[in-house]
This record gives C-alpha cells, sequence and structure tokens, in this order.
C-alpha cells in the first residue's frame, strides 16, 4: 500500500538521513584528518574549520585601541574579525571599556562577579596581585592542558620559543592566557636616541659612538651655531626627563638606559647572571651622575630638561633648537620628519648608544620584553564552551591565522610579493587617514592582541629609511643585563611599594638635583648612605626572590 | 549665566574719593577680564590654527595660525558625536529638573526653624560629604542592586542631589524675613504652597544659579559614564570629546611621513573639542539671562 | 486678710508646668510637620541609597582588598595601610604641603570671588556689568590640561615672563620649590574667581533696593552702603562657605600637580594624592588609597564640626 511504502520509505530515508548527518558532524570537513583526542604528550588536536557546526556566540571583553576608535565602533568591524567568524564560524560579541579605562573597568568587572567569556587584558601588569591570584581566585582557568590538547599552533610556537615560554607562565608554570608575542628583535624596540643629521653634516661631524665623542659633538652644535641663527640657543641634548607615567620621574630621564648603559648598569632594577642589582648603589651611577651634570654646567644638556612637556618638547625640536634627543621611532622621528618636511634642511638620524670607550659592545639598552602583557586573553570561569573558544583564540597562531591578524586580508590590505605580505598601496597612503588606523580596520598587528607579531609589519610600516635604520641601530645592545618579566607575589608586593615608593621619591629629587647643579655630588653619596635604612635590601631581597622563581619556571 | 543685580542708581553726590575707587574698578576688571578672556581666546583660535604651525609656536597667540576647519571635521566626523549630544542633552534636561527639585524641597524643609529633627538631619546629610563606601561598592550598588548599569539613569539619580548646593539653597531660604511666611500661614497656606508660591519666586537667583550649577555639572560629567556605560551610543558627549582627543593622539601611533598635519593634529582637535563642548553653553545662556529678572520686591509684607 | 498677692506668690499658685514625654514632642512635631517631612523624604530615601548603602565600603581601609573577593571576603588587616601610610618618610613633608597650599588658598582663593562679586556690583552700566560676569567664568571650562600646558609655555626659561621681566638672568619658575605654591594658587584664581563669584552675586541680587535707598538717605556713600547693606547680605552665605572650606583643607586634587611638578619641586609640590598616584602605579593598591582616604576625610571631618562650633558661637549662621 501506499502508506506503508510510504512509512517504509520513510524510515528508510530518516534513517539514511540520520545516518548521514551523523556522518557529517563526525566527518572532518575540509583540511585535516580528524585526530581523537590524544592523551597529554602526544600531538594535540590539530585545528579543522569551521570549529563548530551551530553558530556560536561568545562574549569578549577587551581593551579598546585607539588606532581603532577613531574610525569603528567595536572590534567587531575590523575586517580580520569579520572573516575570522566567516572561518570559525564563531561570533564574537565584543565589550570595550572606554578608551584608557581599562584598569578601572578591569576592577570593577573583577568585583561583579560574572564575568564574560573572555578578557583580554595586560594581566602581567595590571591585574592586581598578578595572573596567580586570578587563577587561584577562580576568575581565570588554567589553561596549560587545553592548550596541550586542542591548540596546536600554540603549542608548536611555544615549543619552538622555550624562552617565550618561559615568559608567559606563572611562577607555578600555570599558562593563564593567550599571549601577545612581538617575535623578533626589532619589534622590541621603539625608543632610542636620535641627531640632527643636518647639523652633523654642516659641521662635517660624524655620528659620535662613545661618550667623549658625544660631549665634542654636543659642543659643537652649541659653539658653532649649528641651527645656523647666530644665537647661542641651541639645546644640543634635551628629552622630557620628568613623566608622571609608569617609568616616569627621572627614572625615565632619556629612556632609561640611554647613557647610563655606557657602564652596564641600569637606572633601576637589572641583573647580572642570576644577581639582582640595583642601579643607584652601583658605583658607576656616581661617574655617570657626575658626567651628567658636567655636562648639563656645561650648557650641553637642555636646561628646561625637567620642566618640560611634550608639547614644549614638539615646540623646541621644530624651531630647530635641539640637536639630540631620546624619542620613539613612529612618534618622534615620523612625527617629525612630517611636521617638517619641506622645511629646511631638517632631518633625523638614530644614533646608537654611546659606550665608554671605542669598541666597547653596548651592554644595556631598552628593550620590551618578547611577552610585554598586554594583549593576553584569558578564558574566564563563567565560559561554558572552553574547547571551542581555544580552538579559536588558536587560530591566530597558524600560519593562515597570523597573516590574517597582522596583515589582514589577501587582496584588500594585502598582497603576497615575493612570498612576503606587503600592505597595499591603499592602506600605507590613505590621504585623509594615518596608515596605523588604516591597517587596523583590517588587522591587530600594529597594536596587540593574542597572537604573534610579524617582524614584516614594522619593516614596512616604518617607511622613513631613518626609521629603519633606528630599527638596525637601537637594537645593537646585547641586553643580557635586562629584567626579565618577574612577578612579585601578593604578599610581597605591599611592602615592596611602601619601600620603593619613598626610595623612588627620594632617588629623583637627589638625582634632579644632583643632576642640575642645585646639589653636589655629596648628596648623591648621603643618598646611597640612607639606601639602606629605608629599607632598598628589602627590596632587593622581594627582586631576588621574584628573579630566582623566575629562573626556575618550567621551561 | 549673568545674574540681575539690583541697580545702583548714581547717588546725588559722588566724593572724589569715590569716583576714583569707580574708575579703579572699571580698571581692574578690564584688566580681569583680558587676563580670563585670554584662554578661551587661545582655545578658539589655536583649534583653527595648522597643527603644524601650531606646534611650532611659542607664546601669546591671538589669531589663527593658518586656517583649517579640519580640526572641527574630525569632531563632527566621528559616529558617535550625535548620539553624544543627544544624550547629554536628556541628562541635564532630566537630571537639572530632578535635581533642583529635590535640592529646593530638601533646603525649604532643612531652613525651617521648628523642625525638630533638623540638626541632625542636616549632619545626617553633610556626613556623607566627608565619608562614602567608595567606588566599587557604589559600582555594585547601582549596576547590580538596582540594574541602573548601562543606562542613562545611572548618571542621573546616584548625583540627584549635590549636598553643597543644598547648603547654598538653605543659606538662602533662610534669608527671607519670617514675616512672609507667617503672613502665609495666617491666610491658610500650607508648606508646599509656600515654597512654591513664595520661596522660589523670592530666591529666583539662587533657583538659577541652581540650575546654572547642576546644569553644568551635568554637561561636563563623564567619570560617571566612564564608569557605568559601555555602549558607544550611549556616552555623553564629554566621553564622546574625550576618546576623539585620545584617538587623536599620536602616542600610540606609529606615522607615515606624508602627513605632518595629519598626525599633530591631537593638539588643534583637543581645543576644537573645548570649543565644541563650552560653546552650547555660551549660547543658551542669553536665553536663560532672560529668565532671571530680579525677584519681587518684598514690600508685599502687610504690615 | 491680704488683697494683693505679690507675683512670687502669684506664680507660687500657678499649677506646675508638666514635662511632656519625649514621644509626644516627636508626634507633635511630625504632625505639625507632617509636609516638611513629606518633603525631605524623596531627599532623604537619595541619601539612604546612594550614599548610606554603600558606606560598608569604608572597611576596605582596614582590609588587603581583593576585587574578586569583595568586601565581605577580603582579608582583614586592622591598621596596618595606615601604618604604611604614616611610616613614610615623607608622611610628614605631604600632609604640610597639602595644609599650606590650602591655607594659601583660603586666604587669598576664599575671598577673591567676594571681592569680584562687590565689585561687580558696583559697577552701574548694564551691558558692561553683564559682559564683565559672562567673560570672568570662562576660564573656568577650560580644561586644567590647557591651562597647565600654558602655564609650561608661559614660565619657561625663554618664556614670555622671563621675556617681558627681561631680568639678566631668567628664572625657571616651575623648576623652583619657592615659586610653586604661588604658582598653583594663582592659577587656580585665575582659572575660577570667575565661576566662584557666581554664589555670592545671587546671594547679593536678592537684597532689597530699599535698604540701599535707605542707606543713602542716611548719608551713606559708595564703601558704607557696601559695608553696611550688601556684605551684612551676603555674610550668611560667606560663613557657610567658609564652614564647608575648612572642612576641605586636608582635600588636594592630584591632577593638577602631577601636571605642574617635577621631582626639583616635590619639597613644596608634593602632596598626599600625588604620592598615592604614585604609589598606585607601583601596586594599584584600594585599600591604601581607601585608608588615605579615610584618614583625611577624618580629619576634615573634624575640621568642620570645629569651624561649625565657632560659627555657631561667633555668628547665629552655622550648619547644624
Amino acid at each position: 500500500m501506499n502508506s506503508r511504502l510510504d512509512r517504509r520509505e520513510f524510515l528508510r530515508l530518516v534513517g539514511a538521513g540520520a545516518g548521514a548527518s551523523f556522518l557529517a558532524a563526525c566527518a572532518p570537513s575540509a583540511t585535516a584528518p580528524a585526530v581523537s583526542a590524544a592523551a597529554s604528550g602526544a600531538a594535540a588536536e590539530p585545528l579543522s574549520l569551521p570549529i563548530v557546526k551551530t553558530p556560536l556566540t561568545l562574549t569578549y571583553w577587551c581593551p579598546m585601541s585607539s588606532n581603532v576608535s577613531a574610525t569603528m565602533k567595536t572590534f567587531a568591524e575590523i575586517a580580520c574579525y569579520k572573516e575570522l567568524e566567516k572561518r570559525t564560524r564563531i561570533h564574537i560579541d565584543f565589550q570595550h571599556p572606554p578608551l584608557n579605562q581599562e584598569q578601572e573597568q578591569f576592577n570593577l568587572l573583577a568585583a561583579s562577579g560574572t564575568y564574560p567569556d573572555v578578557i583580554e587584558y595586560n594581566w602581567l601588569t595590571n591585574a592586581p596581585g598578578g595572573p596567580a591570584r586570578f587563577l587561584r581566585d577562580g576568575v581565570i582557568v588554567r589553561l596549560n592542558d587545553l592548550i596541550d590538547r586542542y591548540a596546536p599552533n600554540l603549542k608548536r610556537v611555544l615549543s619552538e620559543h622555550p624562552e617565550w615560554r618561559k615568559q608567559i607562565l606563572t611562577d607555578e608554570g600555570d599558562i593563564y592566557a593567550f599571549p601577545f608575542l612581538r617575535s623578533d628583535v626589532k619589534l622590541l624596540v621603539s625608543t632610542g636616541l636620535a641627531m640632527r643629521e643636518d647639523w652633523l653634516d654642516k659641521l662635517s661631524l660624524r655620528a659620535p659612538t662613545t661618550l667623549d665623542e658625544w660631549r665634542s659633538v654636543l659642543k659643537a652644535f652649541k659653539d658653532r651655531d649649528a641651527n645656523g641663527n647666530g644665537k647661542g640657543d641651541e639645546l644640543p641634548l634635551s628629552t622630557w626627563a620628568s613623566s608622571p607615567g609608569p617609568g616616569g620621574g627621572s627614572r625615565g630621564a632619556f629612556s632609561r638606559y640611554s647613557f647610563v648603559g655606557a657602564w652596564g648598569i641600569g637606572m633601576e632594577w637589572f641583573q647580572e647572571s642570576g644577581a639582582i642589582k640595583y642601579g643607584p648603589l652601583q658605583p658607576q651611577f656616581r661617574e655617570f651622575l657626575a658626567l651628567m651634570s658636567q655636562w648639563y654646567k656645561d650648557g650641553l644638556i637642555d636646561p628646561d630638561v625637567f620642566a618640560t612637556n611634550q608639547n614644549a618638547m614638539d615646540a623646541k625640536v621644530t624651531n630647530n633648537l635641539v640637536g639630540a634627543a631620546s624619542m620613539q621611532g613612529g612618534n618622534g622621528i615620523g612625527k617629525y620628519a612630517g611636521l617638517m618636511a619641506g622645511k629646511g634642511t631638517f632631518k633625523l638620524t638614530p644614533v646608537q648608544q654611546p659606550v665608554l670607550k671605542a669598541g666597547d659592545k653596548i651592554l644595556l639598552g631598552g628593550r620590551d620584553n618578547n611577552y610585554p602583557g598586554q594583549g593576553a586573553a584569558a578564558i574566564t570561569s563563567s565560559n561554558k564552551k572552553a574547547i571551542e573558544t581555544v580552538k579559536m583564540l588558536d587560530y591566530a597562531y597558524s600560519p593562515e591565522g597570523s597573516l590574517l591578524f597582522n596583515f589582514g586580508i589577501e587582496g584588500t590590505s594585502y598582497t603576497m610579493v615575493n612570498g612576503s605580505p606587503t600592505y597595499t598601496d591603499a592602506i600605507l597612503h590613505d590621504p585623509k587617514i594615518p596608515s596605523a588606523q588604516m591597517i587596523s580596520r583590517f588587522a591587530r598587528g600594529n597594536f596587540n592582541g593574542p597572537f604573534v607579531q610579524d617582524v614584516r609589519y614594522i619593516t614596512q610600516y616604518y617607511e622613513l629609511p631613518e626609521q629603519k635604520k633606528a630599527l638596525d641601530v637601537w637594537t645593537l645592545p646585547s641586553n643580557e643585563k635586562l629584567l626579565p618579566p618577574t612577578t612579585i607575589t601578593q604578599d610581597e608586593s605591599k611592602k615592596y611599594a611602601t619601600t620603593m615608593s619613598d626610595i623612588n621619591t627620594r632617588f629623583d629629587e637627589v638625582f634632579t638635583r644632583v643632576w642640575s647643579g642645585k646639589s653636589s655630588l655629596d648628596e648623591w653619596d648621603s643618598f646611597v648612605k640612607a639606601l639602606p635604612g629605608m629599607g632598598i635590601n628589602d627590596a632587593l631581597k622581594i627582586q631576588q626572590n621574584a628573579l630566582d622563581r623566575y629562573n626556575k619556571r618550567p621551561g | 549665566m549673568v545674574i540681575a543685580l539690583p541697580r545702583r542708581p548714581r547717588a546725588f553726590r559722588e566724593s572724589p574719593s569715590e569716583r576714583a575707587f569707580g574708575i579703579a574698578t572699571v580698571a581692574i576688571l578690564v584688566a580681569l577680564m583680558a587676563v580670563t578672556l585670554y584662554p578661551l581666546m587661545y582655545v578658539l583660535v589655536a583649534s583653527f590654527s595648522l597643527p603644524g604651525e601650531l606646534t611650532q609656536h611659542r607664546g601669546l597667540l591671538f589669531a589663527p595660525l593658518g586656517f583649517t576647519l579640519e580640526a572641527y571635521r574630525r569632531v563632527f566626523e566621528n559616529p558617535v558625536i550625535l548620539s553624544g549630544y543627544r544624550n547629554t542633552v536628556f541628562i541635564v534636561v532630566v537630571g537639572t529638573t530632578i535635581n533642583v527639585f529635590m535640592t529646593a524641597l530638601g533646603a525649604y524643609a532643612l531652613s525651617r526653624r521648628n523642625v525638630l529633627f533638623r540638626d541632625p538631619l542636616m549632619f545626617f546629610i553633610v556626613f556623607t560629604m566627608f565619608f562614602g563606601g567608595g567606588l566599587i561598592p557604589t559600582y555594585l550598588l547601582v549596576s547590580q542592586t538596582l540594574h541602573l548599569g548601562n543606562s542613562l539613569w545611572a548618571l542621573i539619580l546616584p548625583g540627584a542631589v549635590h549636598t553643597l548646593n543644598l547648603i547654598i539653597m538653605r543659606t538662602a531660604f533662610n534669608a527671607v524675613p519670617v514675616a512672609l511666611e507667617e503672613a502665609a500661614r495666617i491666610d491658610g497656606a500650607n508648606d508646599w504652597t509656600i515654597l512654591f508660591r513664595i520661596y522660589l519666586p523670592l530666591s529666583w537667583p539662587v533657583v538659577a544659579v541652581m540650575i546654572l550649577f547642576y546644569g553644568v555639572s551635568h554637561w561636563n560629567a563623564f567619570f560617571s559614564a566612564l564608569v557605568y556605560i559601555r555602549d558607544r551610543d550611549l556616552y555623553p558627549l564629554q566621553l564622546v570629546l574625550r576618546e576623539i582627543l585620545i584617538s587623536s593622539n599620536v602616542q600610540n601611533m606609529a606615522t607615515d611621513v606624508s602627513s605632518g598635519d595629519v598626525l599633530a593634529i591631537g593638539e588643534t582637535i583637543k581645543y576644537a573639542t573645548i570649543i565644541v563642548a563650552t560653546l552650547p553653553i555660551l549660547v543658551v545662556y542669553p536665553y536663560l539671562q532672560r529668565y532671571f529678572v530680579k525677584g519681587v520686591a518684598i514690600g508685599a509684607i502687610k504690615e | 486678710m491680704r488683697t494683693t498677692a505679690t507675683s512670687l506668690e502669684v506664680v507660687a499658685t500657678l499649677p506646675l508646668p508638666v514635662r511632656k514625654p519625649r514621644w509626644q514632642v516627636v508626634s507633635r512635631d511630625l504632625r505639625r510637620n507632617k509636609h516638611i517631612y513629606l518633603m525631605l523624604l524623596p531627599v532623604l530615601l537619595y541619601y539612604v541609597v546612594f550614599h548610606y548603602g554603600p558606606m560598608y565600603g569604608v572597611i576596605i581601609a582596614f582590609q588587603d582588598f581583593n576585587p574578586v573577593k569583595g568586601v565581605f571576603g577580603s582579608k582583614w588587616v586592622g591598621l596596618q595601610n595606615f601604618q604604611d601610610f604614616f611610616s613614610s618618610v615623607y608622611f610628614g613633608r605631604l600632609i604640610f604641603n597639602t595644609i599650606a597650599l590650602n591655607v594659601l588658598d583660603l586666604v587669598f582663593g576664599f575671598p577673591a570671588p567676594i571681592v569680584l562679586a562687590l565689585l561687580i556690583n558696583e559697577l552701574r552700566w548694564n551691558p558692561f556689568k553683564r559682559l564683565v560676569q559672562t567673560v570672568t567664568y570662562l576660564p573656568h571650562f577650560i580644561s586644567v590640561v590647557v591651562v597647565v600646558g600654558m602655564l609650561v609655555d608661559f614660565l619657561a626659561r625663554d618664556g614670555l615672563v622671563n621675556q617681558v621681566l627681561a631680568t639678566t638672568d631668567p628664572i625657571a619658575y616651575l623648576q623652583s620649590p619657592d615659586w610653586f605654591r604661588q604658582l598653583y594658587v594663582g592659577s587656580g584664581i585665575w582659572q575660577h574667581v570667575g565661576w566662584g563669584s557666581i554664589v555670592y552675586l545671587a546671594a547679593i541680587a536678592t537684597v532689597d533696593p530699599q535698604l540701599y535707598d535707605a542707606a543713602k538717605v542716611d548719608g551713606a556713600g559708595r564703601f558704607r552702603q557696601m559695608w553696611h547693606v550688601t556684605i551684612p547680605w551676603i555674610l550668611p552665605t560667606i560663613v557657610i562657605l567658609l564652614i564647608l572650606r575648612m572642612g576641605a583643607m586636608m582635600t588636594i586634587g592630584y591632577e593638577k600637580i602631577i601636571l605642574m611638578y617635577n621631582p626639583l619641586t616635590y619639597e613644596t609640590a608634593d602632596v598626599i594624592s600625588t604620592y598615592v598616584y604614585r604609589r598606585g602605579i607601583l601596586q594599584a593598591d584600594f585599600s591604601f588609597s581607601a585608608a588615605v582616604g579615610l584618614f583625611n576625610s577624618l580629619i576634615n571631618f573634624g575640621l568642620l564640626i570645629g569651624a561649625n562650633r565657632l560659627s555657631r558661637r561667633l555668628t547665629e549662621h552655622s550648619l547644624w
């Protein structure tokens, strides 16, 4: 009968259909063959796209970037995320605190008790008490096993770079977030010394390498009227030495290492073969300070160096007063080149840090760590789809994902030229929108995020020859003495903060007074003698503990 | 906002010292005006200047260096600038109404003399000027307990009364002669009538100042919005301007060569945002001023 | 037999006044002033909900606060945070600088708007009067960042001030601790005197013109009118605002100082809030700043109560 046939037909069809869909669910799509989840130690499950069958939405809290906010409302509008959604079928619901308000909002978020699925933040430096505390308090989850099983790309990256792995762990060996990693040394240095090349040419001078050469050059700038206006108004060396931000006060002076590094010591904390050292306690610091105050007395340093802000600095540079200064590659060299284009002979050239004697190696320069801390995506305890989230975050570390996050969409924001991704002209030279913002419409490569930053971004971004040269010159220091990203325990941090608040304040005062000649070096000597009484030994011990714990981390 | 002061007709005879005083007064005030006007003029002029020129400039500034509307263009191009204005207008209108209403009630009630709990209540209120729970408990209260998070009400209700304003208004109410109140009571009026029919009209200048203080405070507010608002569509004006400002600050950006002015534009945008924020107040104020005519003559007391 | 009685005897025969029970006094007050209390209801409700509600947060000052654990879950440390603050080498200096700036501001900054209001009141030509009012309050709206930016430019070694004064040795004002206080207070007056005068102008506006007429009839010139009419009229406002000002002697915002100071001027410029700010960079420490804030508030409140009591004795004006 029709009905019975139909019924059997129907069942068969349903059965077949069910079987088909069952098979489809189990079968892999497109790329790699499916491998069942292996025990840890074996290979992790390869990533297959799309990650989910039914669309999934994840809530994602992360700081807004000024590059993005200029033209877009949320990160969801960035082309790389739109493409990511297409590929993974996971929709990301972005939540952004107002610009530069991340820290306060983060604390409120932590206090609220309900968390979005992912929190991307600078857990390393901006999470009060450190990431370990948030793991312990159950806000975010430990990722080691999840990465081991479901994040093959990140796993590969970390195994190829054990030193990076060490940086992203807590002292107990926990991975707490998908990190932002700067892959190449050229990405690690953004600030350094720069000098007026046209002045050097005019006075037939070579760029100085030793401190003595620096002295002669600076003196020549002043005595021989380098800016050619007949007035002795040159400020051979300037910077703004006083800024309220972290590393500010006078400890920010000359980007921390530009000159003091010549003696192989740092302004504050550094390490020598595993032993913590505090710069001001070293005898070489006194030599550094003596030299600086001598230069100040001789008029080689801008007398207003302590009461200058960014605007005043810009005015001095663009008014042809400054001979050399510490500045950034983008916001310094690039900006001034742009402002002074077509106005006289203005040309800046990056200069290496001075050394004591010709032929010395530069021991200490300023350099970020490969893992600077920001842009680290942690998975919260409120997340019910941790595995899918891990897979999605892992995609950014795959070759295709890396291209997506660093360069954007092939054909639109970049093209492959000789196998190397090259930003298109439309991106770099839009008449109205600065290249930084244009890139950010398509990718995150020029600010941060949970992926590995590709060095080819910066080599294209820095278009001026002098900016490209800066990448070479400023990365000369060997930097074995730099402090890695250690963490202080919660119990120690209060003591540390109490002690160092006072020490830093005193340091700032004495340093600036001696340097500017208001006090003699005797005051410096008294300061150094007073340091143990102010608790420097406790602070040393705390830092040493942190370093020891760091070195013991399972690589 | 201009307060209409009682007229000061010329005395029958002015002594030479008084005339000298009059001239000195004018001279001082003119000098003061010049000095206080200068910052605003600087800001106005700088907002139209070419950023590159502005960077190089030192010292006084009286006219724009070059002329460009680029800074303003950037401000008004921002996708949420219009909603910023709209949100702020809402907050100002609704907020100020609530503020003035509640403040008037409180000030009147606390200025009555024979109220038993007046002093303890005053203490109770002033105490809150000094002690409070801080950001996190307040945040939890507003967003979790009251569910006002991410709404404009979170910017209005927690600030419904500013204690300082309450005190100022109470002081003004204290100055109204008691005889008026007594006369009204004899006529059978209750406190509501006395407040709205007698005290408020007589204290118009102070009411005007309340409207001004609360209105401006709402107009300039951004901290509450920073804390409670998540949707960019709900950002009040100051928050939008703040964001524009931070975005154009070149600190985070690497730069490309051709756009020297594009980079330094952060400077002029800073000034343009101040003008954009202040101008509406300057425009609205003459209209406000018309309503604040001096109060009714007090000679209405029946002796 | 007596026909007249002395007053004492009369009084002695009157019934003694009975002391009313407390609740009766209260209920009579509530009944008589029911509208008053009704008016107060929304206002008090506001304070209870939004100010007393979160007030439990005060104990953050006595804890090692962890936002995740919240106020009720964080560890109690008693006075440790306060001890951390008091034990700072700079404790005395910070307090002194904070108070010094406030005292200077009290002595010069508090009367300035009053003087301005009185001067404006003396003007006769209304358009000019309105102009002065409008112009002088404008700088209040300019952000402190811009104002300090101007200051830095004017006060540089080769800046405007040094050029105008044209001395042989230009003074680096912002690098000298001796100048900081004057510059801070002076620029504050410059920026806020106009806005501050509004309150006093409003008070002056309510004065009965007949009082001026009466004074003129009595032969009073401008000064005497000011002294006998205007000033007494606004005295309650002045006194109240003065009392409140005393309740802020420990408070100085950090924003402007951070923009103006540098290590060379720490000696006079470093105040409690800037120190706490710098410390907050080392370790985001809610408890520490809560403790410092509580300490400040206690002192401020004490000063307020003292000022209030003093005022109650000397004048009839007080907060309560």
